[in-house]
């Protein structure tokens, strides 16, 4: 029978230490004795995951069906040029998509953002190969897609780290807004040989600047979040 | 498997075939399916230690001659165009299994081939798990007792049924099955909720799937002792307790200005509305202490709990406090909406307003009474609120004979909360012997 020093609680003989205040339990009349077994099993449950499996099933079926029947419709009848790349990439990015939903939930939101992204590029880049020019991708396409992508991901983080509400998650959506303007013209602009400066990305700086200090002001006063919550509740 | 019980389950409502039966949600049930995510569902433990250690084969016997009894926790739930509603499961199970270190896990609807109750078994312990769109602490407890009941006397000791172990020979009486909350939902006004921000525990939150259990195991007599000297019953002087402890750990941290400590604590209605309910038949009471009044001596709080709860846990203000949540479901307005705007509503109100309520729980299920011919048998009762829907913590209390336990259920890091708690309980002179599936205890 030992008690912790610091709480003055009897601990239960298999403790080791006072679950209370971590105080270790050291009675010198009991060492190099065995421990009894816990009153608390050492094995941890795991939740039983609802697999949806007959959906994972059917979608994969659809989509296999769709992508080979139509490579083989192309590669046999309608063969002046491969357009079940098209139909194909489709079906890729269905899969891609859904595979967290359906077939893996326990994949992390950025991962599967990643992968989303990932997919969406091949797709762009099976249209540009049917395409008589690739540039189009490598300068634009590639970047914007890469973009969206680190603006999700940012976006993702953000929600998951600021505790949310209505008005913290636009502050974060109109922080991003102007960025991702600002990047898409100068990306459009390099493509076109003009000279990298901003124009109409400045206007929409402007008017999120302007939406993020009154966010901002709302967040930070008190009475003004509340009013805000009150005219806008439902 | 014995006639008595074999004729007994092939027994059907008058009337009605096995295929018409369902149940609707009583009106605290259809909050707790709504509020389901991956890592949150609202699942309590019961639990009996016994004097044996327990046979699972024959466990697994006792709960399936018992569970036809209680059809309300036979079931499935299932989504309607408006409302959540129960059906009876007949797929195998179900399965008893061997208990596990986190209780209380979430409990996703379709998995555990639809059931939402689980049964484990550990040494001595049997352990009861149900989802609470089922029922309330006292319903759960009459399964369990009627199943200890039965695996005693499958074991050859006859327990007569009396209190909480129900007659499997009987037909469940209709009154067990019912919504009591609409029947006493009869006040003329309809009182307003509390609804003020309150102190949130701070804590590191543990990895998913852990829930932190600290069990406090000490002698009723000597509560009671105590807990006269202050001139309070026994829950009164543990909310007191509760709410010193919660007043420590805010004085304690870096804040700018203290908010108010409140504790939410179910009241089991039944000892006011009478029925036989075997489903939810609880209403909150929120005691609380503002530490902005001033600094508040332990003798006072106790006095401000004892006054709160002679106020407020009366027939009248618990009957106002039923009428309230019963205009929900008796607004034609709402009715008429649908499921998936009813969730997204009642989520948002979850979160933002009910979760901010209270800075923690506290459920005292009381002394419990069994059968005389069972006694010998039963060492303790434990009782375990499940995992807090933010991270705080929740405390159950439960007494069996001299046996009284406080079972500490959370999902944070730190226990500053179970540590102030069990020091007091101390400082007051009692003698408190603690358990604990925390790390470094095995």
């Amino acid at each position: 029978m030992s008690y912790c020093v610091n709480c003055g609680v009897e601990l239960e003989s298999s403790l080791q230490e006072c679950p209370l205040c971590h105080t270790p339990v050291i009675n010198l009349k009991e060492t190099g004795r065995e421990l009894p077994p816990s009153p608390y099993p050492v094995d941890k449950g795991q939740v039983e995951v609802v697999r949806r499996k007959d959906l994972g099933i059917l979608l994969s079926v659809v989509l296999t069906a769709t992508g080979g029947t139509c490579l083989l419709l192309n590669l046999l009848v309608f063969n002046r040029f491969l357009w079940s790349l098209l139909v194909i990439g489709i079906c890729i990015c269905l899969f891609v998509f859904t595979f967290p939903a359906v077939y893996y939930s326990k994949m992390p939101i950025y991962l599967s953002l990643l992968a989303d992204g990932i997919a969406v590029a091949v797709y762009l880049y099976m249209i540009a190969y049917l395409t008589p020019s690739t540039d189009w991708f490598w300068q634009l396409g590639l970047p914007i897609v890469m973009l969206v992508t680190l603006c999700m991901e940012i976006f993702t983080f953000l929600l998951k780290k600021i505790p949310f509400s209505v008005l913290s998650g636009a502050l974060c959506l109109f922080l991003e807004i102007p960025l991702f303007c600002a990047a898409l013209e100068l990306m459009i602009r390099r493509m076109l040989f003009d000279p990298l400066r901003l124009t109409w990305s400045a206007v929409v700086l402007t008017v999120c600047a302007i939406i993020d200090v009154a966010l901002i002001t709302i967040l930070v006063k008190k009475r003004l979040r509340n009013e805000v919550r009150r005219r806008l509740h439902f | 498997m014995p006639s008595k019980f074999r004729s007994r389950q092939l027994n059907q409502p008058a009337g009605r075939t096995r295929k018409d039966i369902w149940y609707k949600l009583d009106l605290s049930a259809t909050v707790y399916p709504t509020l389901q995510r991956r890592d949150f569902s609202s699942v309590y433990r019961l639990s009996v230690t016994l004097k044996e250690e327990i046979d699972a084969a024959l466990l697994q016997q006792a709960l399936d001659l018992t569970l036809p009894r209680f059809p309300t926790y036979k079931v499935t739930i299932r989504k309607g165009l408006f409302w959540r509603y129960l059906e009876p499961n007949n797929r195998p199970g179900p399965f008893v299994q061997e208990d596990i270190k986190n209780p209380c896990m979430p409990m996703h609807f379709k998995s555990n081939n639809r059931y939402l109750i689980r049964l484990y078994y550990y040494g001595r312990r049997i352990s009861f798990e149900a989802h609470h769109c089922l029922g309330d602490g006292t319903g759960g407890m009459c399964l369990l007792q009627t199943l200890t009941a039965v695996y005693l006397g499958l074991q050859g000791h006859a327990i007569p049924p009396s209190g909480f172990v129900l007659d499997l020979n009987e037909a469940p009486d209709p009154e067990e099955l019912e919504d009591a909350y609409m029947r006493y939902a009869t006040a003329k006004v309809k009182p307003p909720r509390p609804a003020a921000k309150t102190y949130r525990i701070r804590g590191t939150k543990e990895p998913f799937y852990t829930l932190n259990i600290i069990d406090g195991i000490l002698s009723v007599k000597e509560v009671i002792a105590v807990s006269k000297k202050y001139g309070a019953t026994i829950t009164e002087y543990l909310n007191a307790v509760l709410l010193y402890a919660l007043l420590q750990k805010q004085s304690n941290e870096f804040h700018l200005k203290y908010k108010p400590v409140r504790i939410a604590m179910p009241v089991n209605l039944r000892r006011f509305f009478p029925s036989k309910t075997l489903r939810n038949f609880i209403t909150m009471v929120y005691p609380s202490i503002d530490p902005r009044l001033g600094e508040y001596s332990f003798e006072e709080i106790v006095t401000e709990v004892h006054n709160y709860m002679r106020y407020y846990i009366n027939k009248k203000f618990l009957c106002g406090d039923i009428t309230t949540n019963a205009a929900t479901k008796h607004n034609f307005l709402i009715r008429v909406v649908p499921l998936f705007i009813k969730d997204f509503v009642v989520r948002t109100f979850y979160t933002r307003v009910q979760d901010k309520n209270s800075s923690a729980g506290l459920t005292n299920m009381g002394a419990l009474r069994v059968p005389e011919e069972m006694k010998p048998y039963i060492e303790r009762f434990d009782i375990c609120m499940g995992q807090p829907f933010s991270s705080r913590t929740n405390c159950a209390i439960i007494s069996f004979e001299d046996t009284l336990t406080i079972n500490f259920a959370s999902s944070i890091v730190e226990a500053d909360v179970e540590r102030y708690f069990f020091r007091k309980l101390v400082q007051d002179g009692l003698h408190v012997k603690i358990e604990s599936n925390r790390t470094g205890t095995i």
